[in-house]
């Protein structure tokens, strides 16, 4: 399943107005500070694909947010961006310590077949992915559900691709126009 | 046992709403009959006698549950012709709980064990009739039993079915990962193409920022519409094969630097540390390089 080209376009198109306003302030700067630009403004113009309607594309703004505001609102300036900059994520759920410690001792007092303490290391080595698999998930921590997650996460690697799709071409378009 | 869960749960429902309607029209037959049983019991068992005074059993008959009514109409269909309808009606009543309870069995094994022995010793003494009469006692308790965590059982099984649906498309959309078994191998697989995204976005926009500054303005003063075509005259089969090759043989750690002299000199020093590429990855972009000289590129810098 490849992105589609109408994805591609419209990414295109917002990461162009993106481009567009970031391009006076960092016309004679150092290749850092460009490349930093480069890249938020890609990602907000990722993430404003979703209009918000998705966990990730709002935690992405919040974050986008935290480090350029001025260049988040003016691109989303079409779409509501207050509404979308304060829009209150889900909560993280915070379990009590000591319910946990309660569980974890009622856990240990059942004695474990073979079979059962194989069953609960796997468990253990999925619950460990996934909690990496949160980490590498932009607001992936407040998704509680494991479903959720899936979901935002097959969302996200699509965005991922149509980003990747048109940053190479115009890259490799820049190279052979350069070599030309 | 071709039903979805959704319809099982559905089914269930249903079921329930049903059993109260059942429960008035049956409540004085079955009592009728149960006190007879009673008897029947009383003077033909002790071992039974001993059973139907297990605290469980007794006096649940009083309170009003969806248990009563399955076995009581249970009741109602054996006395015509025995070994049929009993079958069927069996079949009809374990099918919802046989699957979804697996789990829940091995919880209250401990329970069943004690239940069954039970049952089989009541088997091996009695006839035909008492274990006919025995059936619903057995069906009853499961049934109390399985109501508290049947809904349960129900919905985790859903959920699992969702999680597994979803994982199915990812091990579509990420290539690589159908020759992983396992949940554990594809979330691992899943993390790495994420990050390797990432990486290469990260990648782009650093080269997009050492590339010449100027291009930046040929792309804010490029039409929507020629993108559109530029996009069109890619070849499908170029991008792919890139795409494909590039995430897998993307080490950004094995060193060598770009040679960005040609682009830009003067922004070089900071770069050559950090940037790394693979010779594997120039030789994709060389295929590709070639097939933009072609046309797509001839236009896109037409505006030069």
């Amino acid at each position: 399943m490849q992105p589609t080209s109408s994805m591609n376009e419209e990414f295109l198109k917002k990461w162009q107005m993106g481009l567009q306003i970031v391009r006076p302030s960092i016309d004679n700067t150092s290749v850092s500070e460009r490349k930093k630009a480069i890249k938020l403004s890609a990602d907000i113009a990722m993430a404003s694909l979703r209009k918000g309607t998705t966990c990730w594309s709002r935690a992405l703004i919040q974050k986008t947010a935290t480090e350029d505001n001025f260049l988040v609102r003016q691109m989303l300036s079409g779409i509501k961006e207050e509404a979308l900059i304060n829009k209150r994520l889900p909560k993280k759920v915070v379990c009590h310590r000591k319910i946990v410690r309660r569980s974890k001792k009622i856990l240990r007092r059942k004695t474990k077949s073979a079979c059962e303490e194989a069953a609960a290391k796997a468990k253990k080595l999925v619950k460990r992915r996934t909690q990496g698999l949160r980490n590498v998930v932009p607001g992936g921590d407040l998704m509680s559900n494991d479903v959720l997650l899936l979901q935002e996460t097959l969302d996200y690697i699509m965005s991922l691709q149509t980003q990747v799709n048109v940053m190479r071409s115009i890259v490799d378009a820049a190279e052979a126009g350069t070599e030309q | 046992m071709d039903l979805s869960v959704l319809d099982r749960l559905k089914w269930l429902q249903q079921q329930q709403l049903v059993s109260p309607e059942f429960l008035q029209i049956i409540s004085s037959d079955g009592r009728e009959e149960l006190n007879r049983v009673e008897s029947y019991l009383g003077n033909n068992n002790d071992e039974l006698q001993s059973f139907r005074h297990f605290p469980e059993f007794g006096p649940d008959y009083d309170t009003i549950d969806g248990c009563i009514s399955r076995t009581s109409s249970f009741r109602m269909e054996p006395v015509k012709n025995n070994g049929d309808n009993r079958a069927i009606a069996l079949q009809n009543k374990r099918k919802p709980q046989g699957k979804t309870e697996k789990r829940e069995k091995k919880k209250i094994k401990s329970e069943d064990e004690t239940e069954s022995s039970m049952k089989a010793k009541s088997h091996m003494s009695n006839t035909e009739t008492s274990s006919e009469i025995q059936k619903p006692d057995y069906i009853h308790v499961r049934a109390r039993r399985g109501e508290a965590t049947d809904r349960h059982s129900l919905a985790e099984r859903a959920r699992r079915e969702k999680i597994s649906k979803k994982m199915k498309c990812l091990q579509d959309i990420v290539p690589g990962c159908n020759k992983v078994t396992g949940k554990a191998g594809m979330l691992d697989e899943i993390i790495n193409y994420v990050q390797s995204l990432q990486q290469q976005v990260e990648f782009l926009s650093m080269k997009l920022s050492v590339v010449n500054p100027e291009l930046e303005c040929h792309i804010d003063e490029l039409s929507a519409k020629q993108f559109q075509a530029y996009f069109t005259g890619l070849p499908e089969a170029v991008s792919k094969q890139s795409m494909m090759a590039d995430f897998r043989s993307f080490p950004l750690h094995q060193q060598g630097s770009l040679d960005y002299s040609v682009i830009n000199a003067n922004q070089i020093t900071s770069l050559s540390a950090k940037d790394q590429t693979s010779s594997s990855w120039e030789a994709h972009s060389q295929c590709l390089y070639n097939s933009f000289r072609t046309d797509s590129v001839s236009n896109l810098f037409s505006l030069k």
